[in-house]
């Protein structure tokens, strides 16, 4: 059951909070270094007890295991700052970390490759390999422009941010000699389970993962990581329950980061501000190990075109691997990427021609559906945009000397469905949805959603926790997609169950619905695109040594129907502060020796209130063709945010703007 | 190594346990008490998951030794509601929506009882100054100071808490 | 507070608990010294534990004996009288934001206590704890500075008296012996025509100031600077008590030229290192500019001064 009523009164059960009788406390020993030999290791659980590798799950996962995959214990070498080595287990949390001096690790250090230009010129940072590119694929078709007047070019970064949910990743795992039980903070029980049977080569009937209350995810709960495989090993080994619980300093040092994203982009343009082609390059920090990074590059490359009609386009996708922790997904994972480095060269070409930074927008966008050279379908983007200039009342309110305008098309991750439960018994009604909710309120769109098909009130109807047993098939929470996919399926098996309440009592009714048992588990495969449109409008003010205040911060975004109107703007809020946090503070940064040099959540940039305005949200409801209308929303302010407010600050300073964050130091006035 | 004897009283309650002198408050009230309300959220006392308020002062459980608590009157999460009625700023932060994944919010909550302790009708600015040692990753924090400017309404209004307890009893 | 956590980071401890110690609630200063004197380099002492506990949870330390002397009565108390502030080495930093007389007379000393971590480590965290400490970071050993305090110290054989400017001698290194006690802290009282400024530049987000400076001024009925001390916070090795201002500001008038030629020559007194706040030049620039900002501020409170 979800409900915030719970929270207010301390009663939610996250995964710290279960305990089970004689369950251990795991410790994990992490390399010290970004890149190191391993001389001698000896103590605790280590990769000679365990040689598996990570399987690839969740948000972009290939579910492979390949030469790429991560070792679930660094085996002779460790290749990032924080990768397990050694695991300890103690009868609570201070004995388990007493443990971890029980562990004896000679290191080699050596020199670790720390950005993506050295890893290119870089030896391989795997023994056994040709080089450090993970990937390398070309996106669109080629073309030749030889006529447009103007072409421009442009590098700009997006540095690695770290996904910090308040609620660091935990797991609770327990055999009875049959099955693996694996309770966990998470966005997808079933990409966890799915990645344990692989990791684990288990059968998928002895394994159960259950989520448990989960603060937050932000892309790091939806896949599998190595301390999740190393506690279900104890657990099956010692025959006890291991209980594993992340601190800060291993998040920020060890889990998934999001971002880490370059690109060298060229435009080709007329006067007129028409850009008649794109094309460059786009690199991502894969860090030490595949996954994410595998598929992270040409989902940004297939964006590149954003919300324009841009006619050609031919884009080299590159993934590099360095001695830095797997990049993951964080709110956006691609999305932000893309519009970030479309959107500052349409702010430069208009610079260039002494355009405002809408008209130029405007002329590049078209009033019916478009197909991008890159694959990317949008719909008629004029007219929502100018929606928005009125909505922002630009011109007016807002001008083009100090505003930044961001406009965006959301790309949610829709195939291949989702799957949904609806059980009613004893006048109840309790949902399962194929994906785990960690706060974005799936609670309020499923009571809507069941109260508008089956005519049942919001108080008979509670949202359960995700559950491998309870859901058969199911996908994950993230990339925007709950509200269409797993609403889908709960309408679908509403649906369904009007069938067979009609069976048995020869018409519907709520009453009739409440007063049978039906139980239905339907999994509601989708296809294809639902993509939308978002823009925002930012104000910044800037201090003479380069401190940045956001003033004002204003979304427009086509959400679809409204199912909750809390929850929407709610996760608007909330995605607001992650994008600001992206442009002035948040980052995972290290020495060129490979030193963290971002160890505490608040190095790491997590704003608190009274560094943030209060913000201006505003909603178009076009409705979808789905039944339930519904548009994709989560991950709007991360993509719409970053670049209009790095326009504001370039316009305010003066100083043009390519990484995000931005450095003070980068634009303090010269004294 | 000895434990040390530490009487606490928590949310009204006394009791006395024997532990050992390095274990925070935080883990004491979670592993010991079963008070698991109060989160930990972080290593370096920056996120506030873990705010409690111990003679009538808000502070970092994760941040302070068991010892320290010693002898004082410890208010954690679970201690706001009275007779199964939740507070005024438990309330507030329900009806306007301060919350999402829960996981920042009980120690919002403690921060946002202390502040309203100490000052009944507080600014926008004063609310956000005053959980600048409370990190969310949610809400964007909009909520949040809507619901403690709510709550102080509902103070205004209806007057403080032990009163209305005093009443329904 | 929590001043050294940036660099530990870099050795990568990820523990969050503390390992094994024994643990003292001396309720005298002079159990809390014996304990001292009897457990030596093994043993720390814990006021508010806003510095400490952060470095026990990552095991950084090896401290076997915990000196808890927040139990030890009178030394929390913020006085005044006709030499002297005195302020109890156990008042909270929130105590000391909150006092009526510091806000009338010290606002430099409110300044500082404000803007220390959050208001939570506030409630927790002591005067004492955040001068003794020695982190070149912290921000009330610099207001000591430029105000001429004076460290009342008790040790084995009894009381004496260290000069701020004799206090910090290296990064998270003081002057006090390991068996000494910081107890009191004792600032000149404000004077007619005395105003003072704490400037301090963070980042966004962030514990740490990238720097921040105290200004102490005290005008003759002209308006010409009589005294003045200026103190760095977060740019050196230890706070800096600068040596160049009084002889720039001395006899004069304060004028933003003056100001901005003091801040550029105070500067050069500074030692910054390059790291994730910025670069040796642009912390450089900050200090050019707050110092400017807090002698100007320090400058017209003097002159409205009562």
């Amino acid at each position: 059951m979800i409900t915030g009523q719970k929270f207010v009164e301390g009663k939610g059960t996250y995964v710290d909070d279960i305990n089970l009788p004689g369950m251990l406390y795991m410790a994990i020993v992490r390399s010290p270094y970004s890149r190191a030999k391993i001389a001698s290791l000896k103590g605790g659980l280590n990769s000679s007890d365990y040689e598996g590798r990570m399987a690839s799950v969740g948000e972009g996962g290939s579910g492979e295991i390949n030469i790429y995959s991560e070792p679930v214990f660094a085996q002779g070498y460790t290749s990032y700052l924080g990768q397990p080595v050694a695991a300890v287990f103690g009868e609570d949390r201070y004995k388990a970390e007493d443990l971890l001096n029980s562990v004896d690790v000679e290191y080699e250090p050596l020199k670790p490759v720390m950005e993506i230009d050295a890893a290119l010129k870089a030896d391989p940072i795997h023994p056994g390999t040709k080089n450090n590119i993970l990937i390398d694929k070309w996106v669109g078709k080629e073309f030749k422009d030889t006529s447009s007047p103007i072409v421009l070019e442009d590098s700009f970064y997006n540095r690695r941010v770290a996904t910090n949910p308040m609620e660091p990743r935990g797991v609770v795992a327990t055999y009875d000699g049959n099955r693996l039980t694996m309770w966990a903070s998470s966005q997808s029980s079933q990409s966890i389970k799915e990645g344990l049977v692989e990791a684990m080569n288990l059968s998928p009937d002895s394994v159960r993962v259950i989520q448990a209350d989960t603060g937050g995810g932000f892309g790091l709960k939806g896949g599998l990581h190595p301390e999740y495989v190393i506690a279900a090993h104890a657990a099956m080994k010692y025959k006890r329950p291991v209980k594993w619980i992340e601190t800060r300093s291993e998040h920020l040092s060890s889990s998934n980061p999001g971002r880490g994203a370059r690109a060298d982009i060229k435009i080709f343009a007329g006067k007129n501000g028409i850009i008649n082609g794109v094309t460059g390059e786009v690199y991502v920090d894969a860090g030490a190990y595949g996954g994410f990074g595998e598929f992270a590059p040409r989902f940004i490359a297939y964006q590149l075109t954003g919300p324009y009609a841009i006619p050609n386009g031919y884009v080299r996708a590159i993934a590099t691997l360095t001695n830095k922790v797997p990049q993951g997904p964080y709110r956006g994972a691609g999305r932000p990427e893309a519009s970030y480095f479309i959107e500052r060269m349409v702010d430069l070409l208009a610079d260039e021609l002494k355009m405002d930074p809408a008209d130029v927008r405007i002329a590049n966008m078209s009033s019916e559906p478009f197909k991008s050279p890159l694959g990317l379908e949008i719909g008629a983007a004029k007219p929502f945009f100018q929606d928005a200039l009125k909505e922002f009342e630009y011109g007016k309110r807002f001008t083009s000397d100090t505003a930044g305008l961001g406009f965006f098309v959301l790309v949610p991750g829709i195939g291949p469905g989702e799957g949904a439960r609806i059980k009613i018994e004893k006048g109840r009604v309790k949902v399962w949805l194929g994906g785990d909710t960690a706060g974005q309120g799936h609670q309020e769109f499923v009571r809507t959603l069941i109260r508008e098909e089956l005519g049942i009130a919001s108080d008979l109807v509670e949202l359960q926790l995700g559950d491998t047993d309870a859901v058969k098939r199911g996908v994950g929470a993230w990339g925007s997609r709950s509200a269409i996919t797993a609403g889908a399926a709960v309408i679908a098996a509403s649906g369904k169950i009007k069938d067979m309440v009609i069976k048995d009592f020869g018409d519907y009714s709520p009453e009739n619905a409440l007063s049978g048992s039906y139980d239905i588990d339907h999994f509601e495969e989708m296809k294809g695109t639902l993509n939308s449109f978002g823009a925002n409008i930012a104000v910044a003010d800037v201090s003479p040594l380069g401190a940045i205040r956001v003033k004002d911060c204003w979304s427009y975004y086509d959400v679809g129907r409204v199912l909750s109107k809390e929850s929407v703007w709610g996760q608007i809020m909330g995605g607001i502060v992650q994008g600001i946090g992206q442009v002035v503070s948040e980052e995972i940064a290290y020495s060129d020796e490979g030193e963290l040099l971002t160890g505490s959540i608040a190095d790491s940039g997590v704003l608190s209130a009274d560094q943030v305005p209060n913000f201006v949200v505003k909603v178009a409801e076009n409705r979808s063709d789905l039944p339930h209308g519904v548009k994709g929303l989560g991950e709007a302010p991360t993509i719409g945010v970053p670049s209009a407010l790095v326009r504001s600050i370039e316009k305010v300073t003066g100083k043009r703007i390519r990484d995000t964050p931005v450095r003070p130091e980068d634009i303090a006035e010269d004294f | 190594m000895g434990k040390i004897k530490v009487r606490v009283k928590i949310n009204g309650k006394e009791r006395s346990d024997e532990v050992e002198p390095r274990m925070l408050l935080a883990h004491y009230l979670r592993d010991v008490v079963g008070a698991t309300g109060t989160h930990i959220g972080c290593d370096t006392s920056n996120c506030g998951a873990c705010t409690v308020v111990m003679d009538g002062k808000a502070v970092k459980s994760c941040t302070v030794l068991v010892g320290q608590a010693n002898g004082r009157e410890i208010k954690t999460v679970e201690g706001l509601s009275q007779n199964g009625k939740l507070s005024k700023i438990q309330k507030a932060f329900l009806d306007k929506h301060g919350l999402q994944c829960g996981y920042c919010t009980s120690g919002m909550l403690m921060a946002s009882y202390w502040l309203l302790k100490k000052n009944k009708k507080p600014t926008e600015e004063e609310i956000r100054r005053n959980l600048s040692g409370n990190l969310c990753r949610c809400t964007g924090y909009q909520n949040i100071v809507e619901a403690v400017k709510y709550a102080s309404e509902l103070i205004e209004k209806e007057g403080e808490e032990e009163e209305v307890v005093v009443e329904s009893q | 507070m929590n001043g050294i956590i940036y660099v530990i980071f870099i050795v990568s401890a990820m523990t969050i608990t503390p390992s094994v110690f024994e643990y003292y609630t001396p309720s005298t200063m002079v159990e809390a010294v014996n304990l001292l004197e009897k457990y030596g380099d093994e043993a720390k002492l814990l006021a508010g534990g806003q510095s400490l506990i952060p470095l026990m949870k990552m095991r950084f330390a090896s401290i076997s004996h915990v000196i808890d002397i927040s139990r030890i009565e009178e030394m929390d108390y913020i006085k005044e009288d006709s030499n002297r502030l005195s302020i109890g080495a156990l008042t909270t930093v929130d105590e000391l934001g909150s006092s009526v007389t510091i806000k009338n007379r010290y606002m430099i000393i409110k300044e500082a206590a404000d803007q220390i971590a959050d208001p939570l480590v506030r409630n927790m965290g002591t005067v004492g704890g955040n001068i003794s400490h020695g982190d070149p970071a912290n921000d009330l050993p610099a207001v000591m500075l430029s105000l001429d305090a004076t460290f009342m110290v008790q040790g084995k054989n009894g009381g004496k008296e260290i000069k701020a400017e004799d206090f910090f001698v290296d990064s998270l290194i003081t002057a006090l012996e390991p068996n000494e006690i910081l107890y009191e802290i004792r600032v000149p009282k404000m004077v007619k025509r005395q105003g003072g400024a704490y400037i301090k530049h963070k980042k966004s987000a962030g514990d740490f100031s990238v720097a921040a400076v105290a200004s102490n001024i005290i005008v003759d009925g002209d308006g010409k600077i009589i005294k003045v001390g200026v103190a760095l916070t977060s740019v050196g090795p230890t706070p800096i008590k600068s040596t160049r201002a009084e002889g720039i500001l001395a006899g004069k008038k304060l004028t933003e030229e003056l100001a901005a030629e003091a801040a550029r020559s105070i500067t050069e007194e500074s030692d910054p290192v390059s790291d994730f706040y910025g670069s040796i030049d642009y912390k450089k620039k900050v200090l050019r500019f707050i110092i400017k900002e807090s002698l100007v501020a320090a400058y017209k409170r003097a002159k409205e001064a009562q």
